[in-house]
């Protein structure tokens, strides 16, 4: 899953999905309904999570058991594929910017005043010294198309129902978890995703801390991300304003950008 | 009296006893000569691989070595290489701290570790700068510059005197960025190394990576890989006064132990076979002669020598045998060893594999009291237990029937 938001489709066209689903789930019987209809609450938790784009000012904490440090950026996102976050604090930090178009990711390091091409290789590692990797940035969708999903139970939480879905990957996925687990709550909202290895043991799990209104939405407004073998180490991530589905200028998502931000 | 009679016995049949002796000396040269050579090898291989990069033992901080994270540091590094280089064994300590960065210009990254060195005590330990083969090495003073293995420059599309950017995570979470000029390439043959490591003076890198006075590891190295294990305890205790762990050279390139083990396991069931073949050679032979000298251990009984010392006698005789026939074998394989130990053997066309493990062109067998005595040893005292069969034969003889034998 990932940090900054971004695409969807419309709500009209989510309805004819939620249609289309239950005419399949008549047609074609149980199993294979469920099948869709896990995918579909999957899509529609990506679809309430990102719009067709957004505009936030995130404020990301890493804990340490040495030490913590809090940093603030503005995020800007387009469609699934387009993203950019720029640093405004602390000093030191300020200016460092990742910016991610069509399944490649960049960096501007305000002291070298250069962009870098994030190589293959290291996506895996952590951005920002945070506990998101490029690869969260940019390969959010991943849990969508890779991987194939299944309600495995049903709770009630807050007024609420709550799908636990498990994701498994498709044979020859390129991903990296060998198990996804999401819970999503009936309006669409991410309450949980833990992401378990080739032996389908924890990694991580990030939680929604704080679900509220934002930007005429519910929204997952402080999520944790947490390593599960590795104790007091986690990253929280708080959306304090948001606005969805605006325009963003064509110049935004481009390296030159980056580079020299016009705004 | 018994060891006359039985010296006198060995060479009644004079061609036996000398076949005899031959097929042991060989046996005895050929486990001299590969043991030595074996040792030899490994001793080259650990020796290079350890000098080339690691040293021969580190002080670290817990975890480092299975998670190898900028944060986990070593306060005090100065002190410590003071306090280690008074140990004995120890002759040569440097500290070092290592990022896990992208290394980029312009367009072409790579992932890759800099190693933050310092370039006054780092040649001490390890050899990294002689394998820089263009440009120079890092020298005392430098400050924006960097080295690096020959492959990462090919990726990265680099030239000596170009800048490189490297960007990372610093020790207290920020960003670390920084340009440096590139002034060497080095070129060891171990693919991970020449692939993924650069190096920076370490000044520099505490500067870039906000490390303040810490440090990541005390690398160490002696005149001697033995001597520097030797001083594993007192390291040990030194490391853990401090907080801190010691990985020796196992714990530093565990391939090349494993490496080494499987090889030399394979290597005994060589020798074992070795000397189970020239025993039953060796005990063949005696038996034969017992059978046929049957009629003369009749007349020794006869005229009143017991069957216990007729065996004893017979297992001196083989005693001889071994004992001689492996003198000769410590001889030939020991001279041999010498020989190559002085010359080198030199295997062509295999250079590239040879290099992937740091062993050079040539490689020399080392004679050491292991590698001469252990073989030979194994042999005579195997002789000295397969003995007990004719001896036990001999005490089962019956005077008459024995003289009435063919």
């Amino acid at each position: 899953m990932q940090i900054l938001p971004s695409l969807s489709s419309s709500p009209a066209a989510r309805r004819a999905a939620r249609t289309a689903i239950v005419l399949a789930a008549s047609l074609l019987g149980t199993a294979l309904a469920e099948a869709q209809d896990a995918t579909a609450i999957l899509r529609s938790a990506f679809d309430n999570w990102r719009a067709k784009s957004s505009t936030a000012t995130i404020e990301m904490v890493i804990h340490r058991p040495a030490w913590q440090r809090s940093m603030t950026m503005l995020s800007w996102t387009e469609g699934h594929n387009k993203s950019l976050a720029r640093f405004t604090a602390p000093a030191k930090d300020a200016g460092n910017a990742t910016l991610t178009i069509g399944g490649q990711t960049y960096v501007f390091n305000p002291k070298l005043n250069q962009v870098i091409k994030i190589p293959a290789s290291t996506m895996a590692q952590s951005w920002m010294g945070s506990d998101f990797s490029y690869n969260d940035l940019s390969k959010s969708e991943d849990l969508l198309s890779e991987y194939t999903h299944k309600i495995t139970s049903t709770a009630r939480s807050g007024g609420h129902k709550i799908y636990v879905i498990e994701a498994i990957p498709k044979p020859g996925a390129p991903v990296v978890w060998g198990k996804i687990e999401a819970r999503v709550r009936d309006d669409g909202v991410f309450v949980k995703e833990t992401f378990f290895d080739q032996d389908l043991k924890p990694v991580r799990v990030m939680s929604a801390d704080k679900i509220a209104a934002l930007g005429g939405r519910a929204y997952p407004v402080v999520l944790t991300m947490r390593q599960s073998n590795k104790a007091n180490q986690w990253t929280r991530i708080t959306t304090t304003k948001a606005a969805f589905d605006v325009s963003q200028p064509s110049y935004l998502f481009t390296k030159s950008n980056l580079q020299n931000p016009r705004d | 009296m018994l060891l006359a009679l039985a010296w006198r016995n060995l060479w009644r049949q004079k061609m036996r006893t000398a076949l005899s002796l031959l097929s042991m000396a060989l046996a005895s040269a050929i486990l001299v000569f590969m043991l030595s050579f074996q040792l030899g090898v490994y001793d080259t291989m650990k020796g290079n691989a350890l000098r080339i990069f690691d040293g021969f033992a580190q002080i670290q901080p817990p975890g480092y070595q299975d998670d190898p994270d900028i944060k986990k540091v070593i306060d005090n590094p100065d002190a410590l290489v003071r306090a280690a280089l008074k140990i004995p064994g120890i002759d040569a300590a440097t500290e070092r701290a290592t990022g896990f960065v992208i290394l980029a210009n312009g367009e072409q990254s790579y992932g890759g570790a800099v190693v933050g060195v310092d370039p006054k005590n780092e040649p001490g330990v390890t050899s990294l700068a002689a394998a820089v083969h263009d440009g120079r090495y890092l020298r005392p003073g430098d400050s924006d510059v960097i080295v690096m293995g020959s492959v990462l420059a090919r990726n990265l599309n680099l030239k000596l005197g170009d800048r490189v950017t490297l960007i990372g995570s610093g020790l207290d979470g920020s960003v670390a960025a920084d340009s440096l000029r590139l002034v060497g390439l080095f070129h060891t043959g171990m693919a991970d190394l020449d692939r993924q490591i650069a190096e920076m003076p370490l000044a520099r890198f505490k500067d870039t990576f906000a490390m303040g006075r810490a440090a990541n590891v005390v690398a160490l190295a002696g005149p001697s890989l033995d001597g520097v294990d030797a001083a594993l305890p007192a390291l040990r205790s030194l490391a853990a006064g401090n907080g801190l762990t010691v990985a020796d050279w196992r714990a530093l390139e565990p391939a090349i132990d494993q490496g080494i083990t499987l090889d030399f396991s394979t290597g005994i069931l060589f020798y074992v076979s070795l000397v189970v073949v020239v025993v039953f050679i060796i005990l063949n032979t005696l038996l034969m002669s017992v059978l046929e000298r049957t009629r003369e251990f009749g007349m020794l009984l006869a005229v009143g020598m017991r069957p216990g010392k007729i065996g004893v006698m017979v297992w001196y005789e083989l005693i001889f045998l071994a004992v001689l026939g492996n003198a000769i074998g410590i001889v030939l394989g020991g001279g041999l060893a010498l020989y190559f130990q002085i010359q080198g053997i030199a295997f062509a066309g295999m250079e590239a594999m040879m290099a992937q493990y740091g062993l050079p062109d040539r490689l020399y067998p080392a004679l050491s009291p292991t590698s001469v005595l252990a073989g030979p040893l194994v042999i005579v005292v195997s002789v000295m237990i397969a003995g007990l069969v004719p001896y036990r034969r001999i005490g089962a003889l019956k005077p008459v029937a024995a003289m009435g034998a063919a």
